[in-house]
């Protein structure tokens, strides 16, 4: 099922258009990786996603609706983000980051009924961090912080998740075991699963489908493998021969 | 922290607070014994001159620093939680700044045109001066706002809450540089607090006014509870960070502008009372913050206002003297038992 849709999408802001004419679809159960250099528009384009700035030109729509429409609090239960700011509170609980994340559900005071907490202890074991639950968040470890704001996102019960760089900061292992909650996400909760990322090899390896963004180039979507069979990764990221090479020869 | 334990810290603050309320009423110049007070509370027939000092005097004036005290600590709790900076307090906004011109306008200028200093106004002058404070701080507040609706950007809105308030006091040294020395000493006895003003005539319009924004910031606890993640975050999760930071600063600059207007530039409470409550409670949750932040500060004013007014102090000493004075080492002290 189609999810999120845009058309001849522009983003950017006021004075400069960072990309243009961007049009994909995110589909029920998609894991996508969106790539591209710094500074080509990644972040410009979760950005515009999660409605904190507007489109320059085209549109956004989701579940056929343009998103311009949607009421801050409807389009808080449809769209969840994760972003590479972290809380820095000093008491700030992993209970209370992943409580936030019911913050569209609940009443004037925002309390929580038993169905949150529910919810909450769901997403927390889901993401395998149910044992930080009491832990103060400034306390944990990157990838231990990175697990307690997917389980936000996941106890946002959204349909679609958009990650900002989230292998960012963390170790081989950690990156390799985030893919494959990623990927839990998308087959067993039937999520549309969006994360931006600079590991090429990595998201070659472990992800099907690519958006690449870059500079001066149009927006580019595909499968990873025909895209560097085809030398798109190959032209977008400027990528030598015997590296190209390699790519195709290690990965296909 | 358990909640039986948090019941426990809530009840003892109040039971500190009841007795400080005690204390502020029989402590002072004249030192009224403990069961006269409850002869002037309780019975019909009291000593008179007791029962002047205690109900014209001493217990509006504990009721003004219970309430101011409350007020410039949840004010101070929220700009904290807004601007997520643990440095900010509601004279971030200006809006003491605000008071503090309005205040030097009416008496700076009044001695400099009609050649007479205010304080000869007799009560017109303290009227005066206090809806003087209260338009300065509210002018401050509107411009304030106005920046607030238009912007996303909280660091920016410190950076201009900072130049209202340093605009502001340079206006006011200005207005000093030609003013009268006995101008100048009321305005300086004005800046160093005092929770003496209100009375018994205007306090049911302070009591009020204090009471409708205390009440209302209790319904602002879930929205600041999504602002500890960041503005991103709380934006994606339905909240409208203009409009919500629009209404913080109104409510916060409200309760700011009456207890100035009324109390003067009372500094320090609203800093530094937030950071005990969530040091003592170890929490983030405003649901709990807010009355825990107006326990404490109640309690403080309270102390700071017995102090001032000890025995040894017959010319009442400025609250702002005992703010810091009491209040710095009690944060200190908080600060690293808990870190323990």
């Amino acid at each position: 099922m189609e999810i999120l849709k845009t058309s001849a999408l522009s983003i950017g802001y006021d004075d400069r258009t960072v990309v243009s004419d961007i049009n994909v679809t995110l589909n029920e159960g998609d894991i996508i990786a969106l790539v591209g250099p710094n500074g080509a528009g990644k972040s410009t384009l979760f950005k515009t996603f999660s409605t904190h700035i507007r489109p320059v030109g085209g549109k956004i729509e989701l579940f056929g609706k343009d998103l311009v429409y949607y009421s801050p609090k409807e389009r808080a239960k449809l769209l969840g983000i994760v972003l590479t700011e972290r809380p820095d509170d000093m008491f700030l609980k992993v209970y209370d980051v992943v409580a936030a994340g019911r913050y569209p559900y609940t009443g004037m005071f925002g309390k929580l009924s038993e169905k949150d907490e529910n919810e909450i202890k769901a997403s927390l074991e889901l993401v395998g961090v149910n044992h930080l639950i009491d832990r103060v968040f400034n306390t944990l470890s990157d990838g231990e912080k990175q697990k307690v704001m997917i389980a936000k996102a996941i106890a946002q019960n959204t349909p679609v998740i958009m990650l900002d760089e989230p292998t960012a900061f963390l170790d081989y292992p950690s990156k390799i075991e985030l893919f494959s909650l990623l990927k839990k996400l998308a087959k067993e909760q039937r999520k549309a699963i969006l994360f931006s990322s600079h590991d090429l090899e990595l998201l070659l390896r472990y992800t099907d489908n690519l958006w690449i963004i870059a500079k001066n180039k149009p927006f580019a979507a595909g499968q990873s493998s025909d895209l560097l069979k085809n030398g798109t990764i190959q032209k977008y990221f400027e990528l030598k021969e015997a590296d190209n090479d390699y790519l195709l020869k290690e990965i296909l | 922290m358990k909640n039986s334990k948090i019941t426990f810290g809530i009840l003892g603050i109040i039971i500190v607070g009841i007795i400080l309320f005690i204390l502020n009423l029989f402590v002072g110049s004249v030192t009224v014994p403990i069961d006269e007070i409850f002869k002037v509370l309780l019975d019909d027939n009291p000593d008179k001159t007791l029962s002047v000092i205690i109900f014209n005097y001493r217990l509006p004036q504990a009721l003004t620093a219970l309430l101011a005290g409350a007020a410039l600590a949840v004010a101070g709790l929220l700009m904290q939680t807004l601007f997520r900076n643990p440095l900010a307090d509601p004279s971030m906004l200006g809006i003491s700044s605000g008071a503090s011109l309005g205040v030097g306008i009416v008496i700076l200028l009044t001695g400099a045109i009609s050649g007479t200093a205010v304080s000869s106004f007799g009560w017109w002058s303290t009227i005066g001066v206090s809806l003087a404070a209260f338009i300065g701080a509210v002018l401050v507040l509107f411009v304030m706002l106005a920046f607030s609706s238009r912007m996303k950007n909280m660091t920016t809105l410190i950076i201009i809450g900072l130049m209202i308030a340093y605009l502001a006091g340079s206006i006011t040294d200005i207005l000093k540089f030609f003013s009268l020395k006995e101008d100048i000493h009321a305005f300086v006895i004005w800046g160093m607090g005092s929770f003496s003003g209100v009375g018994t005539s205007k306090m049911p319009v302070f009591a009020t006014s204090i009471i409708i924004g205390l009440v209302v910031t209790f319904f602002l606890s879930k929205n600041l509870n999504i602002l500890l993640l960041g503005e991103m975050y709380a934006e994606n999760l339905g909240l409208n960070i203009r409009k919500n930071s629009v209404l913080i600063i109104l409510v916060s600059g409200y309760l700011t502008a009456i207890v100035t207007a009324y109390c003067g530039p009372i500094a320090f409470v609203g800093l530094a009372m937030p950071h005990i409550a969530r040091f003592l409670f170890k929490s983030s949750d405003h649901r709990l913050l807010i009355p825990a932040t107006m326990l404490i500060g109640m309690d403080m004013a309270l102390v700071c206002n017995l102090i001032a007014r000890m025995p040894g102090f017959d010319g009442n000493l400025p609250v702002n003297a005992v703010t810091a004075f009491i209040g710095a080492p009690v944060v200190i002290s908080v600060i690293l038992k808990s870190r323990k």
